[in-house]
C-alpha cells in the first residue's frame, strides 16, 4: 500500500473527524441539568407550568389551570401526526402508562395540525378515539413554542402545576417513574 | 472490477443506501438524513470522484406493528459527494459526505433546514477478479468479483443529542457504526448480477441532552442492523464503439434491531424496511465519466416495513475516474 495514499487518506478521515458536531458525541456524562427555580413560570423542571388555551377535538376549550388542581397530574404528549415513532409512544401510552394511573389527565398536543376537524380527522383515523387521553389542537404551535417542545416531548405537571418532567418519551419508563412519585 | 460490474454495484448499493437513512428518520425531517453509499472503484481507475442528488418523497409510514399508513407529503434532499482512492492493487478505499436538506411540510406551516449528514468511510479488499465473459469457456468464467471491506459511519450530521431544539432540524444519528461488508459481482455480457450484504454495530454512547435541554444522563445504544441488496442488469450497446447503457433492477431490505438505554431494551424502537429500484447508467469507452439516473421505492404496503417512514427516493449520478 502506497504510503503517500495512505497518508493523504488519513489525513482526510483526520479533517473529517474533527469537524461538524463532534464535541456533541462526547459529552462528560455529568449531569449538565439547570438548577431548578421554583416559584418562577416556565418550561422547565422545577417552574410553574404556562397556562394555556386549546380546543380538543370536540371543539371544547382546554385550559390548563382549569384541570391541574382536580387531578394527581397532568401529562402533556406533543405528536405530529402520521409519525411513526410517535404511534408507538402512544400506543404504549395507551396499554403500560394511562391504566397504570387513572388519577392522572392524560392530553396529546397535535401541533401539526391546522385545524380542529383535523386533529380530529386523524385522531379518527389513527384509532385513538376513546383512548383514554384527550386530543388538543395546537394549530399555532403556541404550546409547542410555550414548552420549548417537538415530537416525542412528555411534560407532567402535578397537582401544584409544578413542571417534573419536560423530556424526550422513550419507552415511557421515566414517564411511570415520575408519576408514581407525584405528590 | 470493470465498468459494467461498477454499474451494477452501484444500483445495489445505492439501492442499499436508500435504506442506510437514518431513523429519528422522518423525526421531523422527513427522510432524516443519513450517509450516502459507498464508492467502489472500477479496476482501472487510481481514483474516482462520484458526485450525486437525491430527491426523497415521503409518502406515509409502517407502524411498529407494520401497517402501512399513507401521509402527506414531505421531501428531503441531498448532495452527496463521495472519493475513492485505490490504495494497492487490491485495496481501496472511500469517503462519502452528504449535504442534506430538509423540507417539511405541515397543514398549518412549514419548516426548511439543512445540515452536513452522517459521514461513511469505507475500506475495501478485491478478493476475487471478475473477467467478465462474453461466453462461458472454463469454470474462470464463472468466477465472480467478491469485495469485502469494513466501514465506519461518522455522525458528522445533526442529531437529536446536538444543540437543535426542533426535530425537523435533524440530519444524522448521532451514533457511530462499524459495518462488514460484502459484494459480489458477476458480468456474463450482456448480463450483470450483484449481491452486497452488510451487517453492522454501533457504539454505546453517553446522552446527556435531547433536542437541546439537558437531561438526566444515559447511555444509549441502537440496535444491530443488518441488509442485503441484489441486483440484475442488461448492457446494451449504443454503438460500436463500445458506449454502453446499463439497465439494472435491484431489491434492498435493511432491518435494525431495538435499541438499548442504560442496558435495557427499548421496545418498539428497531425498525425494517423493504424497498425495490432501478438504475439507468451512461458510461464510453474512452471517457472517465458515468452518468446515472436511479429510482428507488419502499413497497408501500403492509408487511414489507415496520415503524419506519415509507419514501420514494430520485437520483442523479455522475462519477469521473481518474487512470
Amino acid at each position: 500500500m502506497g504510503s503517500g495514499k495512505m497518508r493523504a487518506f488519513l489525513l482526510i478521515v483526520v479533517l473529517f473527524a474533527g469537524c461538524g458536531n463532534m464535541n456533541d458525541l462526547n459529552p462528560s456524562g455529568s449531569d449538565k441539568r439547570p438548577p431548578e427555580q421554583p416559584g418562577t413560570v416556565g418550561p422547565a423542571v422545577g417552574q410553574n407550568a404556562p397556562n394555556f388555551t386549546l380546543f380538543d377535538t370536540l371543539g371544547n376549550n382546554f385550559t390548563l389551570s382549569s384541570v391541574i388542581p382536580s387531578n394527581q397530574g397532568v401529562v402533556l404528549y406533543f405528536a405530529m401526526e402520521w409519525c411513526p415513532i410517535c404511534e408507538g409512544h402512544l400506543d404504549n401510552l395507551r396499554t403500560s402508562v394511562i391504566p397504570a394511573f387513572p388519577n392522572v389527565r392524560f392530553y396529546v398536543v397535535d401541533y401539526t395540525c391546522a385545524s380542529v376537524a383535523e386533529a380530529l380527522s386523524w385522531e379518527v383515523a389513527a384509532g385513538y378515539t376513546g383512548s383514554g387521553f384527550i386530543v388538543l389542537a395546537d394549530t399555532q404551535q403556541s404550546v409547542l413554542n410555550l414548552y420549548q417542545a417537538t415530537m416525542g416531548t412528555t411534560v407532567v405537571m402535578d397537582k401544584n402545576g409544578v413542571v417534573r418532567m419536560n423530556e424526550d418519551y422513550k419507552d415511557g419508563t421515566r414517564l411511570q417513574a415520575i408519576l408514581a412519585n407525584l405528590p | 472490477m470493470n465498468k459494467f460490474i461498477f454499474t451494477a454495484i452501484c444500483a445495489a448499493l445505492f439501492t442499499g443506501a436508500a435504506c442506510y437513512l437514518s431513523l429519528p428518520a422522518f423525526a421531523g425531517s422527513c427522510c432524516g438524513g443519513g450517509g450516502g453509499a459507498a464508492l467502489v472503484l472500477p479496476k482501472m481507475y487510481q481514483s474516482m470522484v462520484d458526485v450525486s442528488f437525491d430527491a426523497e418523497k415521503y409518502e406515509g409510514f409502517w407502524s411498529p406493528q407494520g401497517v402501512y399508513t399513507y401521509a402527506p407529503v414531505g421531501y428531503q434532499y441531498r448532495l452527496n459527494a463521495g472519493y475513492g482512492l485505490r490504495l494497492a492493487q487490491n485495496w481501496q478505499a472511500s469517503i462519502s459526505v452528504p449535504y442534506v436538506w430538509n423540507d417539511n411540510q405541515y397543514s398549518n406551516g412549514s419548516t426548511h433546514s439543512s445540515g452536513i449528514g452522517d459521514t461513511t468511510m469505507n475500506l475495501w479488499y478485491e478478493a476475487l477478479e471478475d473477467r467478465s465473459a462474453w461466453k462461458i469457456r472454463s469454470m474462470r468464467d464463472l468466477t465472480p468479483s467478491v469485495t469485502i471491506g469494513p466501514s465506519i459511519l461518522i455522525p458528522t450530521g445533526i442529531s437529536p443529542y446536538d444543540n437543535k431544539t426542533s426535530s425537523y432540524d435533524i440530519t444524522g444519528r448521532g451514533f457511530y457504526r462499524f459495518d462488514a461488508n460484502v459484494l459480489i459481482a458477476k458480468t456474463i455480457h450482456p448480463w450483470t448480477a450483484s449481491v452486497s450484504l452488510a451487517y453492522g454495530t454501533y457504539l454505546q454512547r453517553p446522552v446527556d441532552r435531547e433536542y437541546g435541554k439537558y437531561v438526566e444522563p444515559y447511555e444509549k445504544k441502537l440496535g444491530d442492523r443488518s441488509s442485503a441488496a441484489v441486483s440484475l442488469g442488461y448492457i446494451y450497446y449504443v454503438d460500436s464503439a463500445g458506449d454502453t447503457l446499463t439497465g439494472t433492477v435491484s431489491l434492498s431490505t435493511l432491518r435494525e434491531e431495538n435499541a438499548t438505554i442504560n442496558g435495557k431494551r427499548q421496545p418498539e424502537s428497531g425498525f425494517q424496511k423493504d424497498a425495490y429500484g432501478g438504475t439507468i447508467a451512461y458510461s464510453s469507452t474512452d471517457s472517465d465519466w458515468i452518468i446515472r439516473i436511479s429510482w428507488n421505492s419502499a413497497v408501500r404496503r403492509s408487511g414489507w416495513g415496520n415503524n419506519f417512514p415509507a419514501t420514494e427516493i430520485y437520483t442523479v449520478g455522475v462519477s469521473y475516474g481518474f487512470r
